[in-house]
């Protein structure tokens, strides 16, 4: 069975044939699969830890990580799940992202309302237009800061969800918490970066 | 009918489709009389994107080159 395997190109085999040929000790899997998520997974450290420096140091932790446990992969998870959990959980324990935010540093923007529920968002029609109205690269360094300063719990959903575009269920399973804290975390997320990128709008 | 705070607590669920269809319709109203709760929305949609089009970079060439490097030598060891 091998033998035949080993005619067949690795750019062709999926996630789960190539890991479990790396489990078997095959170097230029392995090297298949960082050469397939090594795009992904950079860009996903850069988001979660904020700079470049700290990316590159959870991208070789987290693809040593792998290495290390692919033992561990059994096939009943996606490979590409898997190694986001491994991705993810080696960048919010990285040195900077790991750091504690000032409790509540973006609750600040959290929506306001009165007494009667109104939503009180006196800025709502600028902070609306927020990126027709800032420059893109001071609309950029502000989205940085706000990942920056979110708690990493709801960075880790926005940033799957939102940023990275997984769904809700594939999320949850990177997360292993349930779509319904997902969904929870998420939009607790969205209406703090959302506020702190209109505040500033009003602000400016 | 919903006022705006409850309208705002379910705006992810509104946007995922997971409301009963009569919440659905209730926040539907709401947007319908409030010009503040559609800019919201309009602005509460938008933010996912405005990160993802600031934020995260193409992998330059040199990490990965050192990517490659630092597994090389990690698995010789």
């Amino acid at each position: 069975m091998l033998a035949v395997m080993a005619d067949v190109p690795l750019a062709a085999l999926d996630d789960e044939a190539l890991a479990e040929r790396a489990r078997a000790g095959d170097d230029a899997a392995f090297a298949a699969l960082v050469e397939r998520y090594q795009e992904r997974v950079y860009r996903l450290a850069l988001r979660l830890s904020s700079n470049p420096s700290d990316a590159e140091e959870v991208l070789q932790e987290a693809f040593l990580q792998a290495w290390r446990k692919i033992d561990t992969f059994r096939g009943d998870a996606r490979f590409g799940t898997w190694l986001y959990r491994i991705a993810t959980n080696t960048a919010l324990m990285h040195k900077r992202a790991a750091r504690r935010r000032p409790a509540g540093s973006l609750e600040a923007f959290l929506p306001q309302f009165d007494e009667s529920g109104l939503l009180a968002d006196l800025d709502y029609q600028r902070s609306a237009r927020a990126d027709e109205l800032l420059e893109r690269a001071e609309l950029a360094q502000r989205a940085r800061e706000a990942l920056d300063l979110l708690d990493k719990d709801y960075r880790a959903v926005f940033v799957l969800r939102d940023l990275e575009e997984m769904s809700t269920e594939e999320a949850a399973r990177v997360l292993e918490i349930t779509p319904e804290a997902v969904r929870q975390r998420l939009h607790r997320a969205r209406l703090m970066v959302r506020g702190y990128l209109g505040k500033m709008v009003g602000e400016s | 009918m919903k006022n705006c705070q409850e309208t705002v607590a379910l705006l992810a669920d509104y946007l995922e489709e997971k409301l009963t269809s009569e919440d659905h319709a209730a926040l539907d109203e709401h947007f319908a009389g409030c010009p503040r709760c559609v800019a919201f929305l309009r602005s509460y949609r938008e933010t996912p994107r405005i990160v993802r089009e600031s934020t995260g970079a193409a992998l330059p060439e040199e990490v990965r080159v050192r990517l490659e490097r630092f597994l090389t030598e990690k698995r010789r060891k």
